[in-house]
């Protein structure tokens, strides 16, 4: 294990049933996972795979039926319906495939919306969204509803809005999948650049090419973890060992 | 998360689905200001009632003899002896019947009564011109008369009847007074009549009898025991025994007990009126609970994107709640503004008067935010429970 490096999330044997038509199915047996701070990892798998029940257990928005899953040293696994909803609020950033934003709100409200559980005051969360919005090249649209932006304006605002709490990751589930090739290269390229100024990043895709961005890439099949490869740094060249995490 | 914050945004999701708030507010808008009106129309016509009996006397006692076997009715000397009796401040016999009163060309029947000078003061007559009856007219049997004021105009028209003379069965009575008006009362007019001295009346009506006594008692409280000392010597005048407290040959009357039937009688009317506007409160309140539900169902993935950025189940509640007290609240104020502005519209329509009142517009004010409270709960709680997961999955 990388001592130097500090720990940003961690997985430990999580598995994941649940009860369909009176049938239990398994979808996650036994996953054990490091996502390093600042990393940038991709999961990849088919449909079907578990991805999507692995990224809603990251994401906090469930919770395992057995296993652990620590945040910033903090584990989750007993935690309350609001402790949890505290957790997504100040440590993760949600960008989804169908962007997932607010029809009635302007973008710049949007972004202010996990600012606003937050607890924060009204100018507070204007300069942080207007800062995340201006990042993302938005800041001549703050003011649009999300009908009268692009889907690739759309999904910057959502990124806006994932890094307008500071998170510890950013978690985004096939954030090109609703995109052109065109708009979507243009996606990807801001995770690149979010990566080099040091966010830690989980990518849920199952385009390999996508996959290919990121430094680091492990792939679900059945509920279990088939492939592992691990980058060190993000500036450095990526190394197609994983040896430093226990693989299947 | 800021309650002001909540508020705003209750108001922005709200604002974004127009036709459909106006129409959930529309049940509670109507309720509100149906339970005030009508309220405030029974209040009204409750306290009219009331001034209208009591201007007629609340401390008034009205005997009326119908006599048994040759005995028929009490002589003045009788009557004028009730006087006697604790906590009486003033009797008027009358003497009355019907005679054809005539002045120049017009011909009239006409009741008389032939009262003594204490009938200005226990039936509570004003004078418009001219003097009242005085007891010296009585003792010498002078033929003067007051005019009741309706009964003044049918005779003399325009004409002022003071100091003119008007024939009643064919002999001139002096006109001396005209009373002022009182409006009808239960029992008739009180404005078509001619007053006489009692004992003129006796001679031109040829009738000794007294048929009816008003007695005046000190005040409202004392009434009912002067009206059981009356009744108990009237019971030993006609050798009656009131086992069921009526009898066939005298009726007391007590005005104040016909105050109160009156009076309870209008609010019972008022009571059901406002009962049936509260139910349809309460299913405005039902229409706002049905609107709030198909709101979370409709809404589902916005909670899912809510939850998903950090919002707890208090969150969402707030929410929901803070939607429907919104929707509710306006809606009571609205109801409120609508009951001003009919109000005077229904007061000129139906004649009756309105009477608005502050605790009647708080609590129904209150009663529609409760209804916000109690109808929005339950949605509301719906929606906190969603899971993320399953709410964002949501289409």
């Amino acid at each position: 294990m990388n001592e130097e490096q500090h720990i940003g999330i961690e997985l430990k044997d999580i598995v994941k049933s649940y009860r369909m038509g009176g049938e239990m199915v398994t979808t996650l047996r036994g996953i054990s996972l490091h996502v390093y701070s600042g990393e940038f990892l991709a999961i990849v798998g088919p449909s079907g795979s578990g991805k999507s029940t692995l990224m809603n257990i990251i994401g906090c928005l469930d919770t395992p039926s057995s296993g652990s899953y620590t945040i910033d040293g903090q584990d989750t696994s007993r935690l309350s319906d609001n402790r949890l909803a505290e957790i997504r609020n100040h440590k993760i950033g949600f960008i989804f495939q169908s962007f997932h934003l607010l029809t009635q709100l302007t973008a710049l409200e949007n972004v202010e919306l996990p600012l606003v559980y937050r607890g924060l005051s009204s100018r507070q969360r204007r300069e942080r969204a207007v800062t995340a919005l201006t990042r993302m090249g938005l800041q001549d649209r703050m003011h649009h509803k999300p009908k009268e932006l692009s889907g690739g304006q759309q999904q910057r605002v959502a990124i806006a809005r994932a890094l307008a709490g500071n998170p510890t990751i950013l978690l985004a589930d096939e954030p090109t999948g609703a995109l052109d090739t065109k708009t979507g290269r243009e996606v990807l390229h801001i995770f690149d650049e979010l990566h080099k100024a040091g966010h830690t990043i989980v990518l849920i895709t199952h385009d390999p090419e996508v996959a290919e961005r990121a430094e680091s890439v492990v792939r679900i099949t059945d509920g279990v973890l088939t492939e592992e490869r691990r980058g060190r740094h993000a500036l450095q060249s990526r190394r197609p060992d994983g040896l430093e995490e226990h693989s299947l | 998360m800021h309650f002001s914050q909540g508020v705003r945004m209750a108001w922005k999701s709200i604002l974004s689905n127009k036709m459909r708030t106006l129409l959930t507010m529309l049940g509670i808008v109507i309720g509100v200001s149906s339970v005030i009106t009508l309220v405030a129309m029974g209040r009204g016509s409750s306290a009219q009632v009331k001034e209208q009996m009591s201007s007629l006397g609340t401390n008034l006692l009205s005997v009326t003899i119908t006599g048994r076997g040759a005995v028929t009715t009490l002589s003045v000397d009788e009557a004028e002896a009730f006087g006697t009796i604790d906590g009486v401040i003033g009797v008027s016999p009358v003497v009355s019947g019907n005679v054809s009163a005539k002045y120049a060309t017009t011909n009239q029947n006409v009741a008389v009564e032939g009262v003594t000078a204490s009938y200005e003061t226990v039936r509570e007559y004003a004078m418009q011109s001219g003097r009242f009856i005085s007891s010296i007219d009585v003792e010498y049997l002078q033929k003067v008369a007051v005019l009741g004021s309706t009964t003044a105009t049918d005779l003399f028209g325009t004409d002022d009847p003071v100091g003119q003379s008007v024939s009643l069965n064919g002999i001139r009575y002096k006109v001396v007074g005209l009373l002022a008006e009182k409006g009808s009362s239960l029992g008739g007019s009180n404005d078509e009549k001619i007053l006489i001295p009692i004992s003129a009346a006796q001679r031109l009506l040829q009738s000794k009898g007294v048929r009816s006594v008003y007695i005046q008692a000190e005040s409202e409280e004392q009434l009912d025991l002067v009206q059981a000392y009356v009744e108990n010597d009237l019971a030993k005048k006609f050798r009656e025994t009131t086992t069921n407290g009526s009898s066939s040959s005298y009726r007391v009357f007590n005005q104040a007990d016909l105050v109160d039937t009156v009076a309870s009688v209008s609010s019972t009317l008022a009571v059901t009126l406002s009962g049936i506007a509260c139910i349809s409160l309460l299913v405005g309140g039902i229409g706002v609970m049905n609107i709030m539900l198909v709101s979370v169902t409709e809404r589902t993935r916005e909670i899912g994107i809510r939850k998903s950025v950090g919002a707890k189940r208090r969150d969402i509640m707030l929410q929901f709640l803070l939607e429907a007290l919104v929707i509710s609240g306006w809606s009571g104020a609205f109801g409120v503004g609508i009951s001003y502005a009919i109000g005077p519209i229904v007061e000129s329509a139906t004649g009756t008067p309105i009477l608005m009142s502050w605790d009647i517009i708080l609590l129904s004010f209150a009663f529609s935010f409760s209804i916000g409270i109690i109808f929005g709960i339950f949605p509301a709680s719906k929606a906190s429970r969603l899971k993320p997961v399953d709410a964002l999955r949501y289409d």
